[in-house]
C-alpha cells in the first residue's frame, strides 16, 4: 500500500491526521497537478481528496468566468464532490460565502450558516443538500483571485471545520490555483497554435486567389508579399477569349481577415464580370454598386483594373482612387497617369473615367502604397521617387525577374515593410528589354572555363570597347573588370576544374556598354559575392571589388530556364 | 608571362614579362616565394608587365607579408602603367614600396 493511499484508510477510520499526512496529501495533489493539464479532470481528482481528507461532506471548486467582461463576473463550479452535482452551476460573482470569500479574498469559515447573512439559501433549497458548515478559501495565483474552493459540512467530530483544515485547504488552494492558471496559459498557447494554423491556410486559400504566372512573354507579371499572414492587397489577370487581357491591382482599406475576406469578394466579382464586360469604367461602376450595397461601414477597396489589346499595345483603364500607374517609357523617361475617382464602396453612383494609352515599347507598373510607403534605413518612405529608383535599377531583362528585383530591394533588412506590398508591370512582350531594339550585338562567344583562354577574352573585350570609342584608359578598366569576372566563373563558380563552358556576350545601346556572363554551373551563394574592406591586407578577395569599382551597375543572379548563374555589368560610354 | 631572376648587391630581382594572370600567377607566387625563402632581399621588376590580374596583385601581397614576417626587404620597381592602375584600383600603391628602379631604390636605401 502505497503511503499516499495509506493517508486515505487512515481518514476512513475517522482517525486525525498529522503533519506528514498534511505533507503527503500536499505533495500528492500538488505533483498531478504538474503532471496534468487536463484540468478538469485533474480538478475532479483533487476535490474528490481534499473533501476525503479534510472529512467534508461536499465540496466544489468555483471558478470566476473570464468569458464574461463584465465588473462583476459570474461564478461557475468547475468541478465538485459530494452527493449532489452542481458542476457548471452558474451563480451572480457575488453570491454567498464563496462571493465573500473571493471579495475579501480571505478564507471564511461559517460554523453555522442559518445565523450568517451571507449564506445563499436559494442553492441548497434548488438541489435538496441541506448546508451547515462552510470552509471556503480563495484561489489567488499572482495577486489576483481567479475563484475559491469550497468545503461543506465536516462528518467527524464536532462537525465544525477549525483552524487545522483552514490552514491545509489554504495550502491546497494555492497548489490548485496554480495549476489552473498554467492550464488556462497552455490553453492559450493551443488556441493561439490553432489561429496561425487557420490564418497560414487562409493565406493559402488567398494565394490562390491570385493568377498562376503566364507563359514566358506573357504581357502581365505580378506579385504580392503580404505584411501579415493575409493580405488585403490582391492583383488579377486573364487572356479573354477576343485575346483581351484584363488585369487588376487593388488595395483593401485595413489588413487582415476582414481585409482579406473583403479581397476575396472583390476579386471574385471582377474576375467573373471581366469576361463580358470590357469597359473598365462600366466594370468599376458595377463591382461599385454591389459593395456599396454590403461593403462594412469604413471599408473600401482602391483599384485600377483594365483591359489591354497585345495585338496592339491599347491599354484601356480605370483607376478608382489607387495610386496612380506608372509608365516607364523606352527612353528611360516616367509618366505618372492620373486619373481619379472615388474608391470603390464609398459612392453608389459615381463614374469612372477611362484613360487610354498605347504600350509601344513602355512598361507600365502598378502598385500598392505598401511599396511607395516602405521605410528605408533613415526612416524615410520610399515614396514614388524612390520606386522610380528601384525601377530604373532593374531596367532591364525578363519583367518577373524585374520585380523579383524590385521587391528583394524593399524586402532588404534595412527597409521596413508596413503594408502589404503587391506590384504589377504590363508590357506588349514580357519577356523584352525597354532598350531591346536599341542594343546592339558588339560579339559573343563561349570559351572554356580555363585560365588560358583569358588572354584571349581580354584581347577581344579591349578591341570592341576601342570599336565603340572608349579611350585606352576605360578600355583597360572594362578589360580588367572582364577578366575578374570571367576568373570568378572559373575559380568559384567552376572550382577551378576546366571543366565548364563560359559565355560572353557584349552589346552597347549607344550610351551604355554591357557584358553579360553566363556559366552552367551550380547556383552560387549571392551572398557570399561580396567586396571585401581593403583596409585589410591579404592576398584574395579582390576581383569583386574592381568589378565593382569599375562597372556603374552590376546585377547578378541565377538563370531561370537552366542550371547557371548570370552576372551582367554596365558602364557607360561617351 | 616570362620571368627572370638575377642579382644586384644584397637583392635579388624577379622580372615578370608579358601578362601575370590566373594562367600563370602561379608560377609568379613560387618564383617570389622561392626568393624569400631564400632569405634574399627582394625587388620585383614590373616594367615589362603588360597586364596584372588581382591573383598577379595577391602573389604581390603574399611577397611583401612573408617579406615582413621574415625581416627581408621588399619593393616593387619600374611599374608599368598597366601594373599601376590596377595596384592603384587595390589600393596597393601606397602600400608597396615602390621605385623607379632597382639603382632607385638602392640609392634609397642608403
Amino acid at each position: 500500500m502505497s503511503s499516499t493511499a495509506n493517508v486515505y484508510a487512515l481518514l476512513a477510520k475517522g482517525e486525525a491526521y498529522s503533519l506528514e499526512d498534511q505533507l503527503e496529501l500536499l505533495a500528492d495533489v500538488t505533483q498531478s497537478f504538474a503532471e496534468s493539464l487536463e484540468i478538469e479532470a485533474t480538478l475532479r481528482n483533487a476535490i474528490e481528496k481534499f473533501m476525503q481528507y479534510l472529512d467534508a461532506e461536499a465540496a466544489s471548486i468555483f471558478l470566476l468566468d473570464t468569458d464574461t467582461v463584465a465588473d462583476n463576473p459570474d461564478l461557475v463550479c468547475r468541478a465538485c464532490a459530494g452527493p449532489v452535482d452542481i458542476s457548471g452551476l452558474r451563480l451572480p460573482g457575488d453570491t454567498g460565502i464563496i462571493g465573500k470569500t473571493i471579495t475579501s479574498r480571505c478564507c471564511q469559515i461559517v460554523r453555522d450558516v442559518s445565523k450568517d447573512p451571507d449564506f445563499a439559501k436559494q442553492v441548497d433549497a434548488d438541489t435538496g443538500f441541506v448546508t451547515r458548515s462552510i470552509l471556503c478559501t480563495p484561489l489567488i495565483v499572482r495577486q489576483k483571485c481567479i475563484g475559491a474552493l469550497e468545503l461543506i459540512n465536516k462528518r467527524g467530530g464536532d462537525g465544525l471545520f477549525d483552524d487545522q483544515d483552514r490552514h491545509l485547504l489554504g495550502a491546497l488552494a494555492s497548489s490548485a490555483a496554480l495549476a489552473i492558471h498554467n492550464a488556462r496559459m497552455a490553453d492559450r498557447l493551443v488556441e493561439q497554435e490553432r489561429m496561425r494554423k487557420e490564418l497560414e491556410l487562409a493565406r493559402e486559400i488567398q494565394m490562390d486567389l491570385l493568377p498562376a504566372p503566364g507563359r514566358d512573354g506573357f504581357p502581365v507579371v505580378g506579385m504580392n508579399v503580404p505584411a501579415r499572414e493575409v493580405s488585403g492587397d490582391f492583383y488579377d489577370f486573364l487572356r479573354r477569349d477576343d485575346g483581351l487581357i484584363y488585369f487588376s491591382l487593388a488595395d483593401v482599406s485595413g489588413k487582415g481577415m476582414n481585409a482579406a475576406l473583403l479581397m476575396a469578394k472583390v476579386s471574385s466579382l471582377l474576375h467573373h464580370l471581366a469576361r463580358e464586360i470590357s469597359d473598365p469604367g462600366e466594370l468599376l461602376t458595377r463591382v461599385n454598386v454591389e459593395l456599396c450595397e454590403s461593403i462594412s461601414h469604413g471599408m473600401f477597396v482602391t483599384i485600377v483594373a483594365g483591359f489591354l489589346d497585345p495585338a496592339s499595345g491599347r491599354i484601356d483603364l480605370a483607376n478608382a482612387g489607387h495610386q496612380p500607374p506608372l509608365l516607364h517609357h523606352g527612353d528611360g523617361s516616367f509618366e505618372e497617369i492620373v486619373a481619379t475617382a472615388p474608391p470603390l464602396g464609398v459612392l453608389a453612383g459615381c463614374q469612372f473615367p477611362v484613360t487610354t494609352l498605347k504600350l509601344n515599347d513602355s512598361s507600365l507598373y502598378l502598385f500598392t502604397d505598401g511599396v511607395t510607403e516602405s521605410l528605408d534605413e533613415n526612416n524615410r518612405p520610399l515614396a514614388v521617387d524612390g520606386f522610380i529608383e528601384l525601377v530604373r535599377a532593374a531596367e532591364y531583362g525578363p519583367a518577373a525577374r524585374r520585380l523579383q528585383g524590385i521587391v528583394a530591394e524593399l524586402r532588404k533588412p534595412a527597409v521596413s515593410q508596413r503594408d502589404d506590398i503587391t506590384l504589377m508591370v504590363i508590357e506588349t512582350d514580357g519577356d523584352r528589354r525597354p532598350d531591346a531594339m536599341k542594343t546592339q550585338q558588339i560579339f559573343a562567344l563561349h570559351f572554356r572555363a580555363e585560365p588560358e583562354r583569358l588572354g584571349p577574352v581580354r584581347a577581344l573585350v579591349k578591341r570592341a570597347a576601342q570599336s565603340f570609342g572608349c579611350n585606352e584608359t576605360l578600355a583597360d578598366k572594362l578589360v580588367i573588370a572582364v577578366n575578374e569576372a570571367c576568373m570568378n566563373v572559373i575559380q568559384h563558380a567552376y572550382h577551378g576544374d576546366g571543366s565548364g563552358e563560359v559565355s560572353l556576350e557584349v552589346r552597347t545601346n549607344g550610351t551604355q556598354v554591357i557584358f553579360r556572363l553566363e556559366d552552367q554551373a551550380d547556383p552560387i551563394d549571392l551572398k557570399c559575392v561580396q567586396p571585401r574592406d581593403l583596409d585589410e591586407l591579404r592576398p584574395g578577395g579582390l576581383g569583386v571589388h574592381f568589378i565593382r569599382e569599375i562597372m556603374d551597375h552590376c546585377e547578378m543572379g541565377h538563370l531561370e530556364k537552366r542550371r547557371g548563374n548570370y552576372l551582367e555589368m554596365r558602364k557607360a560610354i561617351d | 608571362m616570362q620571368y627572370n631572376s638575377r642579382n644586384a648587391g644584397t637583392y635579388a630581382v624577379l622580372d615578370l614579362k608579358g601578362d601575370v594572370d590566373l594562367s600563370c600567377s602561379p608560377d609568379a607566387r613560387k618564383q617570389i616565394l622561392q626568393c624569400l625563402e631564400a632569405g634574399r632581399h627582394l625587388l620585383i621588376d614590373l616594367s615589362a608587365v603588360s597586364y596584372i590580374d588581382s591573383s598577379g596583385v595577391a602573389s604581390l601581397v603574399e611577397g611583401y607579408q612573408t617579406a615582413k614576417k621574415k625581416n627581408l626587404r621588399f619593393g616593387l620597381v619600374g611599374v608599368s602603367s598597366a601594373a599601376m592602375g590596377v595596384l592603384q584600383l587595390a589600393r596597393l600603391d601606397k602600400v608597396f614600396p615602390i621605385h623607379a628602379s632597382v639603382e632607385e631604390r638602392m640609392s634609397a636605401d642608403g
